[in-house]
C-alpha cells in the first residue's frame, strides 16, 4: 500500500468564539479506503469534513492531501470533491450541466466532457435523465446526481456529508450498498460523515468515532465494535450493558452490589472505578463453557423482534442487563424464557470489557 | 515550527469570512454614504448657516434659522402637520382593518388577487392618482354628488380646500402601507384562534377585542409608522386638496427652497421634520421591543 | 349548540354571508365588512377611472363627458415639451434601474454573507432612505449638488434616484439571498470555481428572477417618482412627473389626463410584470417582491 496517506490532519483545531468544534485532531486516511467519521450531532465531524474540503479554516494545525499541505488553499484548488448533505444541485442547470460543471471549470475538451458525463450518469443509473432539471427528480435521484457531479472529476478524495440522511430507510439501505459498490469500482478514497452507526459499520473500511471535537477511537468496524476503547464508544456503537463499579483483584464490585469476575487486568490498579461492558449478543443463557463468568438473575421482560429476542434480566435491584438471543432454525418457541423466571447467564471473559 | 504558527495564520485566506463579500458591499455603501449620508450632514450644517445679501447660502454658525422655528407661524404649521398625520394614521387604521380582515379571512382563493388589486395601483403614479382623487372629491365630483343625493350634504358642503380634503388625500396616498402589514398579520393569524375565542368569549365583538386585535397589534404598529412617515413629509396633498390655510411642514420646506430662497431656514425645517419622525420611530422601536420581550415571557 | 358551527377549520374559504355564530344566528359582521371593502375598492379605482375616462373626452371639460375621442392623446404626441419630458423620464428610469440593480444586488450579496462590523454598518446606512421621507432626501440631494457646484439636470436626477433605489433593490434581494442554500455556492467552489465564478455561475442565475423583478419594479418606481425628481431636476427637459405636477398646479389641461392614463397603464403593467416574473421561472411569484419579505 502507498505509504503516504490520502488525507492527513495534523493537530487540527477549529475554535468558534471560546469553544472548540474540533480539538487537536490527528488523523490519517489511507488511500482507497472508505473512511467514516461517526459521532452524534455536534461532535465536530462535519466541521472536520469542511476543513478537509477547504470550506472552513482550521484555527490551528494543518491539512495534508497526498502529503501536500493544503491548509491555505481554497476549495477550488484542492483535489477533493464533496457530496453535500442538501445535495446543493444547481437548479438552473440540467442534470448533464450539473455533472459537467467541474469539468467545464477545468477546461476539459467538450467531447470528453460529454463522454465522461455520459459514463458517470450510467454508473449512477441516471442514463436517461441527462436533460432533466434537478427540481423534477426524486430524493434518491438527486442524491445520485450529487454523487456523479463530484465523482466525474476523479478527485483523490470524495467527501460525503451525511448524504443518505434525507432518504427514507429502504432507499437508504439500498444506497448504502450501491455507494459501497461505486467506491470499490472507482477506487477513490471516501470520507463519509454519518451519525448512523449501522451505516458506518456496513460501509466502512475504517471508522473514527468522534465525540466533543476529538476522536475517541479509530479502527476497523470490527475493532471499534468489539473492542470499544471508551465508555462513549461502547455506548454509542450498538447496545451495550454498561455497569459502573470498582476494580479489585480480577473482580469488579458493581456500585449496586454484586461482584463480576472479569479476570486479571494488568493495566488497571486496584480501587480504580471502571465501567464494565458486555454486548447483549455475547451473553449466553445455556450450555456454558468452562472458564465463563456465570451469574443468575430474573427475567423481567421478553421482547420478541423476529430474528432475535431480547431479554431484560435483573441481576440486582436497579441493575438490568439486556441479552440478545438469535431465533435460529434450531431454537423453538417453547424454549424461550418467560418473565419472572430465574435464569443463569454468562459470558466469556474476553467479551467482558473493563473501561477506565 | 510551533512558534511560527501564529504568524503563518495571518497569511490564510479566510474561507469563513471571505473578503469578496466586503468588496461587493463596498461600492453601494460608498455610494450611499457619499450621496445620502453626506447630503443629510449638509442639511444639518446648513440649518445653522446664513445667507449673503443675494440670498445665496453661506456656511457659518448662525442660529437665526433654528430660532425662527419657534415663530408661532411655524409652530402652528408643525402642529397642523402632526394633527393631519395622526388623523391620517387613525383613518387609515379604521379603513385598512376591515379591508385587510375581510380579504384575509373571507378572501378565499381570491386573496392574492384582491391584495394585488390594492397594491398595484398604489405603486402607480402618485400625482396622477392624487389628481384623479381631487377630481372625484371636487364640488361636482361623484362623491359630493352622491352625498347630496342621499341628503348627507348640501350645496355648501366642500371637501376640497378643507382639512378633510388634505387628510382624504393623505389617506388615499398611503393607506396601502397600513393594509399590507395588517393583512400579513391577519394572514398569519390562526383561524382556530378566533374559533377558540368564540368559545371563550362568546360574541364576535368580544372575540375581536380580546383575540384578533391583540394578535395583530404589531402589524398595526408597523402600519402606523409606515403611514406616519410619508404623511408627515407630504406636500402634494395639502397643495392639491387643501388651500393656503391647510399648508403642512412639507409645503413650508418646499417654499423656503423654491420661492422664499431661505435655505438655512428650509434646512432647519427639514431637520425639525426629521426630528419629529425620529421620535416617532424611536417610540415605535421601543414599543415593539417591549412587545417582543413580553411575547418571550 | 356546537352542531350549528360550520367546520371552518377544514374549509377556510367559507362563504362570507353564511357564516354562523354558535348561537345559530346569521352573522351580520361579514356583510358589513364586505360592504366596507367594496366601498374601499370603489373609491380606490374611482380616481383612476375618472382620469382614464376624461382622457377620452371630446370636450375640454373635466366634469362633463362629451363623447369618445383621442384628441388629448394626439395633443400629447404633438406637444414637444411633454414628449421630451417622456424621453427624459425614460432615460432617468433606465439609468437609475441599471445603476441601482448592480449596486444594490452586490450590496445585498455582501450584506447577507459578510458578518463583520462593516457589514452591519452598511446594513444601517442602507436603511436610511427607507425611514427618511422623500422630501428630506430631495432637499438633501439638492443641497449636495448645489454644494459641490453641480448644475441640476437630468443627470442629477439619475444620481439621486440611484441612491434612493439601491435600498429598495437591496431589501428585495436580501431576503432572497438569505433563502438560498449556501451549500450551492460551496458546491461550485468545490467543483473548481473561484468565489467570483461561484457567484456569477451559480448565485446570480438562482437570483435572476428576483433581480429582473426588482429591476422592473425600480423602473416603474423611478418613472413615477415625483418628489426626488422635483428637487433635483434642472429646467429642461424636466421629468414627466414634474411636468404633470406643474400642469396640475397651474391650471389643468385635459392633455394631462391622457399622459396620466398612459403613465398609470404603463406602471400598472410593469408592476404586474414584476409580480409575474418569478412565475415565468417556475417559482412562486407574489407580492413579497413589493414588501421584500
Amino acid at each position: 500500500m502507498d505509504a503516504t496517506p490520502a488525507v492527513r490532519l495534523d493537530g487540527v483545531s477549529k475554535q468558534f468564539a471560546d469553544s472548540y468544534a474540533v480539538h487537536r485532531l490527528d488523523l490519517d486516511i489511507e488511500s482507497g479506503h472508505f473512511y467514516s467519521l461517526l459521532g452524534p450531532s455536534g461532535c465536530g465531524k462535519t466541521t472536520t469534513l469542511r476543513m478537509i474540503g477547504g470550506f472552513s479554516d482550521p484555527t490551528d494545525g494543518s491539512v495534508l492531501l497526498a502529503g501536500a499541505d493544503v491548509t491555505a488553499l481554497p476549495p477550488n484548488r484542492r483535489n477533493v470533491n464533496t457530496v453535500f448533505q442538501s445535495y446543493a444541485l444547481f437548479d438552473h442547470l440540467d442534470i448533464a450541466g450539473n455533472v459537467a460543471f467541474g469539468l467545464r471549470r477545468k477546461g476539459v475538451a467538450k467531447a470528453e466532457i460529454r463522454r465522461r458525463v455520459g459514463d458517470m450518469l450510467e454508473l449512477v443509473q441516471l442514463g436517461g435523465l441527462a436533460d432533466r432539471r434537478p427540481g423534477t427528480l426524486s430524493g434518491g435521484q438527486r442524491q445520485r446526481v450529487a454523487l456523479a457531479r463530484a465523482l466525474v472529476n476523479r478527485p483523490a478524495v470524495l467527501l460525503l456529508d451525511e448524504p443518505l440522511a434525507a432518504l427514507d430507510l429502504k432507499l437508504r439501505r439500498q444506497m448504502q450498498v450501491e455507494l459501497k459498490q461505486i467506491q470499490r469500482e472507482v477506487g477513490i478514497t471516501f470520507v463519509f460523515v454519518t451519525h448512523d452507526q449501522d451505516e458506518a459499520l456496513t460501509m466502512s473500511d475504517r471508522i473514527a468515532v468522534m465525540n466533543d471535537g476529538r476522536i475517541e477511537q479509530s479502527g476497523t468496524p470490527e475493532d471499534v465494535y468489539e473492542h470499544p476503547a471508551s465508555r462513549f464508544v461502547a455506548s454509542f456503537m450498538g447496545t451495550s450493558n454498561l455497569m459502573t463499579g470498582t476494580y479489585r483483584d480480577g473482580e469488579v464490585a458493581l456500585d449496586s452490589g454484586p461482584a463480576l469476575p472479569v479476570g486479571a487486568r494488568p493495566g488497571i490498579s486496584d480501587g480504580t472505578s471502571v465501567s464494565v461492558s458486555v454486548r447483549p449478543e455475547k451473553v449466553w443463557l445455556s450450555d456454558f463453557e468452562p472458564g465463563m463468568s456465570v451469574l443468575s438473575g430474573v427475567i423481567r421482560e421478553t421482547v420478541y423482534s423476529g430474528p432475535t429476542t431480547t431479554y431484560l434480566i435483573e441481576v440486582a435491584p436497579g441493575v438490568t442487563l439486556s441479552v440478545l438471543e438469535q431465533n435460529t432454525a434450531r431454537a423453538r418457541m417453547e424454549d424461550r424464557w418467560s418473565g419472572g423466571e430465574t435464569v443463569e447467564f454468562g459470558w466469556r471473559p474476553e467479551h467482558c470489557l473493563v473501561l477506565v | 515550527m510551533a512558534l511560527l504558527r501564529p504568524f503563518a495564520r495571518t497569511r490564510r485566506r479566510g474561507a469563513d469570512g471571505d473578503r469578496v463579500w466586503t468588496w461587493l458591499m463596498l461600492p453601494g455603501t460608498v455610494w450611499m454614504t457619499g450621496f445620502l449620508i453626506a447630503s443629510l450632514v449638509l442639511v444639518a450644517v446648513l440649518a445653522v448657516g446664513t445667507t449673503d445679501d443675494l440670498g445665496n447660502p453661506r456656511f457659518g454658525f448662525d442660529l437665526s434659522g433654528v430660532r425662527a422655528l419657534a415663530d408661532p407661524a411655524y409652530t402652528e404649521v408643525l402642529a397642523r402637520s402632526l394633527g393631519y398625520a395622526v388623523l391620517t394614521c387613525a383613518v387609515c387604521l379604521l379603513i385598512a382593518y376591515p379591508v385587510a380582515y375581510t380579504i384575509a379571512l373571507y378572501g378565499g382563493r381570491y386573496k392574492h388577487g384582491l391584495i394585488a388589486a390594492i397594491v398595484v395601483p398604489f405603486f402607480a403614479n402618485y400625482l396622477v392618482r392624487m389628481y384623479g382623487w381631487s377630481v372625484v372629491l371636487s364640488d361636482d365630483g361623484p362623491v359630493l354628488r352622491a352625498l347630496r343625493a342621499v341628503g348627507l350634504a348640501d350645496g355648501r358642503t366642500k371637501i376640497l380646500n378643507t382639512g378633510v380634503g388634505v387628510v382624504a388625500g393623505l389617506v388615499y396616498g398611503f393607506v396601502v402601507f397600513m393594509i399590507i402589514p395588517l393583512y400579513a398579520a391577519l394572514e398569519r393569524l390562526d383561524v382556530s384562534l378566533i374559533e377558540a375565542g368564540r368559545d371563550l368569549y362568546g360574541g364576535p365583538v368580544r372575540t375581536f377585542f380580546f383575540v384578533t386585535l391583540p394578535a395583530t397589534r404589531q402589524g398595526a404598529a408597523a402600519g402606523l409608522v409606515l403611514v406616519f412617515l410619508p404623511a408627515m413629509g407630504d406636500f402634494v396633498s395639502a397643495q392639491l386638496m387643501g388651500g393656503p390655510d391647510q399648508i403642512m411642514i412639507g409645503n413650508l420646506i418646499q417654499d423656503k427652497f423654491f420661492q422664499g430662497q431661505n435655505w438655512p431656514l428650509g434646512s432647519a425645517l427639514t431637520m425639525l421634520l426629521m426630528l419629529v419622525l425620529l421620535i416617532g420611530m424611536f417610540g415605535y422601536l421601543r414599543r415593539t421591543r417591549k412587545d417582543e420581550a413580553e411575547a418571550r415571557r | 349548540m356546537t352542531l350549528l358551527r360550520l367546520p371552518s377549520a377544514t374549509a377556510p374559504s367559507r362563504p362570507a354571508a353564511r357564516t354562523r355564530t354558535r348561537r345559530g344566528r346569521t352573522e351580520r359582521r361579514p356583510r358589513v365588512l364586505v360592504a366596507v371593502t367594496a366601498l374601499f375598492f370603489a373609491l380606490l379605482y374611482l380616481p383612476i377611472a375618472v382620469v382614464t375616462l376624461f382622457s377620452f373626452n371630446s370636450k375640454k371639460s373635466l366634469t362633463v363627458f362629451g363623447g369618445f375621442s383621442l384628441r388629448w392623446y394626439r395633443a400629447f404626441v404633438h406637444d414637444d415639451v411633454l414628449v421630451s419630458s417622456l424621453g427624459a423620464s425614460l432615460r432617468i428610469s433606465l439609468v437609475a434601474m441599471s445603476g441601482s440593480v448592480v449596486l444594490g444586488a452586490a450590496l445585498a450579496l455582501g450584506l447577507v454573507r459578510c458578518r463583520t462590523r462593516l457589514g452591519s454598518l452598511a446594513g444601517l446606512i442602507m436603511l436610511v432612505p427607507l425611514i427618511t421621507p422623500e422630501i428630506v432626501t430631495g432637499v438633501a440631494s439638492m443641497l449636495l449638488f448645489k454644494g459641490v457646484g453641480v448644475d441640476l439636470s437630468t443627470g442629477t436626477v439619475m444620481l439621486a434616484e440611484i441612491t434612493f433605489s439601491i435600498s429598495y433593490v437591496t431589501v428585495i434581494l436580501r431576503s432572497r439571498i438569505a433563502a438560498l442554500n449556501p451549500e450551492v455556492e460551496e458546491a461550485a467552489m468545490d467543483l473548481g470555481a473561484t468565489r467570483w465564478q461561484a457567484v456569477r455561475l451559480v448565485t446570480l442565475p438562482a437570483l435572476l428572477p428576483a433581480v429582473l423583478a426588482s429591476a422592473v419594479l425600480i423602473f416603474a418606481l423611478v418613472f413615477d417618482d415625483f418628489v426626488l425628481a422635483y428637487f433635483t431636476t434642472g429646467v429642461d427637459p424636466q421629468p414627466l412627473s414634474v411636468r404633470i405636477y406643474s400642469a396640475i398646479r397651474f391650471g389643468v389641461q385635459p392633455t394631462i389626463n391622457a399622459v396620466g392614463t398612459l403613465m398609470l397603464a404603463g406602471s400598472i403593467a410593469l408592476i404586474a410584470l414584476a409580480l409575474f416574473i418569478p412565475r415565468l421561472f417556475g417559482r412562486r411569484g407574489g407580492l413579497d417582491i413589493l414588501s421584500g419579505e
